[in-house]
């Protein structure tokens, strides 16, 4: 009875591990989610994805001096707001998208004399202050410099103490990533137009045309390989190859979106060439035979009748590839390089979402914020991507199920 | 059933002919070149990887090999001056921290194949194996992320703790938790598959002797499996191996000296591809390709080692 007591515990015990284990997996998931949005939820805006990530300074001053607005604001100010009826202008102190403290302009009446200021540089031209301008300083000809960093309260009393401005320092608000989200999109559409027709096109071969023999095997042998080089290596091969051959072949000066995209379809070609082939395997061959005994030829049978029904393998594939560039970073830090940048272009360098992150992650000192909501962004994607292809897979899975009954 | 109509000869008109064999050529070019994508990655690490060993890099002269396996700073003198290059220590903590991070990751994941697979009820194990899938697409620079904003925060409250500073909690104990967290839904995944195939008439005669569930669990149902959860260590240590972003953010970086001391900062084969990535030509440039030719040759001599040790493990009853 006592040996059946201790057994009984020590089932206990094991058991409790395995619920320990498996509780792991749970909390990791949990900390993730509740780290990237505690983090990033503060920065999360649609801003962010209009933004530019570098912000635009300017020096300017104004046209007219002793020009004054002696306003009151046409809507209703928010609590934070300062407001100088003088200069018809609301500013607040608030967090820019890199986190940083900011002065940023609330309100700009229509009338006030910060409507007319203009480049201090040769051009001249105008530069309407507008809301969401962050101010830097305000230099004025006889009262010590007013700064941002002693808040917009400061500003503003120096304002209304002051009749004339010498000088304006702004800048536009930055830290947005437009330009890292039409990288990831291009890279998307590019790595998938090169990917996917050579990963089915090989798919259909190894499964419709290929013989049993060993030079088939070895073919498989050597895709499957693939699999298990680190996208480092993939990214040291987009370094060698695809880099000079989009030096040579067009006005690209380094690594490029074309050079990355090339790499990222020779990582995804194993995922592709295996999920297509999967959903080309479950085609019944009562369906090729039909085709065939119909007249039609193997290569009519092959785009009329097993492709279509190989669809949905293929939009699996597809979605398992967008999720794979998307997290994708280590190779294209070596394919296409770590410049974030804003203006976007074929043959130039910028950033993926993930390298978006990694960059500031390396950067002195790193941007957490930041970098804890484009991990929102990429989570959301991710788990959107699992939930479509679950989705397919089970549509399709209920199908086959139809079919074969 | 496939290999039936493959065989079938197919009668049709000659213009029919003639498509079938253009598009058979085209296709079979497309599984050619993917097949030839990894001579190209081989070749090309290869060629440039040797590089540093075979020529005098624009007159700095010839790195030596044995002093590049074997030497115990990354870089003696002056970049670009210099051709004392060393990884020797940076392979055996690359090693060392992959054998540290399978030692948390293997039984975590074995042991949650099993819960998901044999233990929790049904709606239990269905919530966890979302979780798990869930867990293995999170791409490894939100993982990265994680550890540079909770795990390195951790590991320099528990050194600080105990009285030991650290660079901010970058340290090997970083690096093995990052690592452990990334490879154990891998390992977890192809576990699970491993433990369900599992023969049920083998599990069914250890109940029947009158061993209990969990008995029959643990030393049954495991050691049936363990050629399935075997791969899944394997594939589990070479992810650990290749993981670069994530890892780089919690490494710390360190040039030289072998350390086995957790909480001292460390270096990777993969991290020290990505540091000063700024330069495009000359030897420090090359230097990056010998490192990953090392990083490649270490991947297959752990790959061939533990494929032996899995062969003499030998596969017990596995149902494919």
């Amino acid at each position: 009875m006592s040996k059946n007591k201790k057994r009984k515990i020590k089932d206990l015990f094991l058991n409790a591990v395995t619920y320990l284990s498996s509780a792991v997996s749970l909390v990791t998931l949990l900390a993730i989610i509740i780290f990237i949005f505690g983090k990033g939820y503060k920065l999360l805006n649609f801003n962010l994805v209009v933004e530019n990530f570098e912000s635009q300074g300017y020096v300017a001053d104004l046209y007219d001096t002793g020009l004054y607005c002696g306003c009151n604001p046409t809507i209703a100010l928010s609590d934070e707001a300062f407001y100088s009826q003088k200069w018809g202008i609301a500013l607040t102190d608030t967090l820019d998208l890199l986190g940083k403290t900011v002065v940023m302009v609330e309100y700009v009446h229509p009338d006030s004399p910060f409507k007319t200021v203009h480049d201090k540089g040769i051009s001249g031209e105008p530069i309407p202050m507008r809301t969401d301008y962050d101010i830097i300083r305000i230099a004025f000809d006889a009262y010590p410099t007013a700064l941002s960093r002693y808040g917009a309260e400061a500003m503003i009393d120096a304002l209304e103490a002051n009749n004339s401005i010498r000088e304006i320092e702004f800048e536009t608000e930055g830290g947005g990533i437009r330009g890292s989200i039409i990288t990831t999109l291009i890279l998307i559409a590019l790595t998938l137009a090169l990917a996917l027709p050579i990963g089915v096109g090989a798919a259909i071969y190894l499964n419709e045309y290929a013989p049993a023999n060993k030079i088939t095997r070895t073919l498989r042998m050597f895709i499957e390989t693939l699999t298990g080089v680190p996208s480092i290596i993939y990214g040291l091969m987009g370094l060698a190859i695809f880099v000079p051959l989009t030096v040579r072949l067009t006005s690209a000066t380094g690594g490029n979106l074309i050079s990355g995209a090339m790499t990222l379809a020779v990582i995804l070609m194993p995922i592709i060439i295996r999920t297509t082939e999967e959903s080309l395997k479950v085609v019944p061959d009562d369906y090729r035979q039909a085709s065939l005994a119909l007249g039609a030829s193997k290569t009519q049978t092959t785009f009329h009748v097993v492709l279509p029904s190989a669809v949905p393998g293929i939009m699996t594939s597809t979605l398992l590839a967008i999720g794979r560039i998307i997290g994708e970073s280590a190779a294209l830090v070596f394919a296409i390089g770590t410049a974030i940048k804003d203006d976007v272009s074929l043959t130039g360098k910028s950033t993926s979402l993930a390298v978006h992150i990694w960059a500031m992650m390396t950067d002195e000192p790193a941007n957490i914020e930041l970098s804890a909501t484009i991990a929102i962004i990429i989570m959301v994607i991710v788990v959107l991507l699992n939930i479509f292809i679950k989705i397919i897979t089970s549509r399709y899975m209920q199908r086959k199920l139809g079919a074969s009954s | 059933m496939t290999t039936n109509y493959q065989k079938l000869k197919v009668r049709s008109t000659a213009r029919g002919r003639i498509t079938d064999r253009i598009a058979k050529t085209i296709f079979m070019s497309t599984a050619i070149l993917s097949a030839s994508f990894i001579f190209l990655i081989a070749g090309i690490v290869l060629i440039r990887g040797v590089i540093p060993f075979t020529t005098d890099n624009l007159g700095i002269g010839r790195v030596s090999l044995l002093r590049f396996l074997t030497y115990d700073v990354w870089l003696v003198g002056e970049t670009f001056a210099s051709n004392l290059y060393g990884v020797g220590f940076i392979i055996i903590s690359t090693l060392f921290i992959t054998l540290l991070s399978l030692l948390i990751s293997f039984p975590v994941g074995v042991l949650t194949a099993l819960f998901i697979a044999k233990i929790a009820p049904k709606p239990l194990a269905k919530i966890l194996r979302t979780v798990v899938e869930t867990l293995a697409s999170i791409p490894s620079i939100v993982f990265g992320l994680f550890g540079a904003g909770v795990i390195l925060k951790l590991v320099y409250d528990f050194s600080s703790s105990i009285g030991y500073q650290s660079k901010g909690g970058n340290s090997i104990l970083a690096v093995v938790l990052v690592l452990a967290l990334m490879t154990i839904p891998t390992i977890t995944t192809i576990s699970e598959v491993a433990i369900r195939s599992v023969d049920k008439s083998i599990e069914q005669g250890s109940l029947a002797l009158g061993a209990s569930k969990t008995q029959t669990n643990f030393k049954v149902v495991l050691s049936s499996a363990k050629s399935g959860i075997f791969t899944a260590a394997i594939l589990g240590i070479g992810r650990s191996l290749g993981e670069a972003t994530a890892v780089s953010l919690v490494a710390g970086g360190r040039r030289a000296g072998i350390s086995f001391d957790i909480l001292d900062t460390t270096s990777t084969l993969t991290t020290i591809m990505l540091e000063g990535l700024k330069e495009t030509t000359g030897i420090d440039y090359d230097i990056r390709f010998s490192v990953g030719l090392v990083l490649m040759v270490v991947i297959l001599l752990t790959n061939l080692i533990l494929n032996a040790i899995k062969r003499k493990v030998g596969v017990v009853n596995v149902k494919e």
